[in-house]
């Protein structure tokens, strides 16, 4: 199950914040634009992009967070970090990371370190468990 | 080198922010932000009492 069903399922039951950060691989940084990564990219049909500089102010981050959606299409409002990363930084998000938040604004589940464990199956296992708790 | 140097600069920046990042049980730190049209200000804590929050955080690359 990817980001965009997970959204289809359950968006009225949660509300879901998509967070635009840091680019993980820009082409002015850890650029995977070229070698193999570039080819598994291909390969895997990814929808990610190898053509973005990593954005120097708010607009142009905004700017690639608006790219980066029509892209992606999870039809989830995307939301851009502060230049300072403040956002980022607070939950470690980067380059990527799921948190479930509950009700009473508490972490309920919190995937481990991006790239390794992102994984939207884990947090519709996070999502089934807590719904059936606070409807018990 | 530099593929190396870029997943060493990684690596430290994961160590470095992860071990202040919230834990399950911890309170989630509040924010404001934004969406990409510089519209619709979000505070997170505004969904307490209301609904859980699916937080996913990524970019474009």
């Amino acid at each position: 199950m990817g980001l965009q069903d997970l959204y289809a399922k359950y968006h009225q039951e949660v509300q879901f914040l998509s967070i635009y950060i840091r680019e993980a691989h820009p082409v002015d940084g850890w650029w995977f634009g070229k070698g193999p990564m570039s080819l598994l990219l291909k390969l895997s049909r990814s929808k990610v992009a190898t053509d973005i500089y990593d954005p120097v102010s708010l607009d142009e981050r905004r700017a690639v967070a608006g790219q980066c959606q029509d892209a992606l299409q999870y039809g989830i409002r995307t939301y851009v970090d502060d230049m300072d990363d403040s956002v980022n930084k607070a939950y470690a998000a980067w380059p990527t990371r799921l948190y479930l938040i509950g009700v009473d604004g508490r972490v309920e589940y919190a995937a481990g370190l991006g790239p390794w464990d992102f994984s939207p199956a884990k947090l519709e296992r996070a999502i089934e468990v807590y719904l059936k708790e606070i409807t018990v | 080198m530099a593929l190396i140097s870029n997943r060493q600069e990684a690596t430290t920046w994961q160590k470095k922010y992860d071990a202040h990042a919230p834990r399950v049980g911890d309170f989630a730190p509040d924010f404001e932000l934004l969406d990409n049209n510089g519209e619709n200000l979000v505070r997170l804590s505004n969904f307490r009492g209301e609904k859980p929050v699916a937080l996913i955080f990524g970019s474009f690359t």
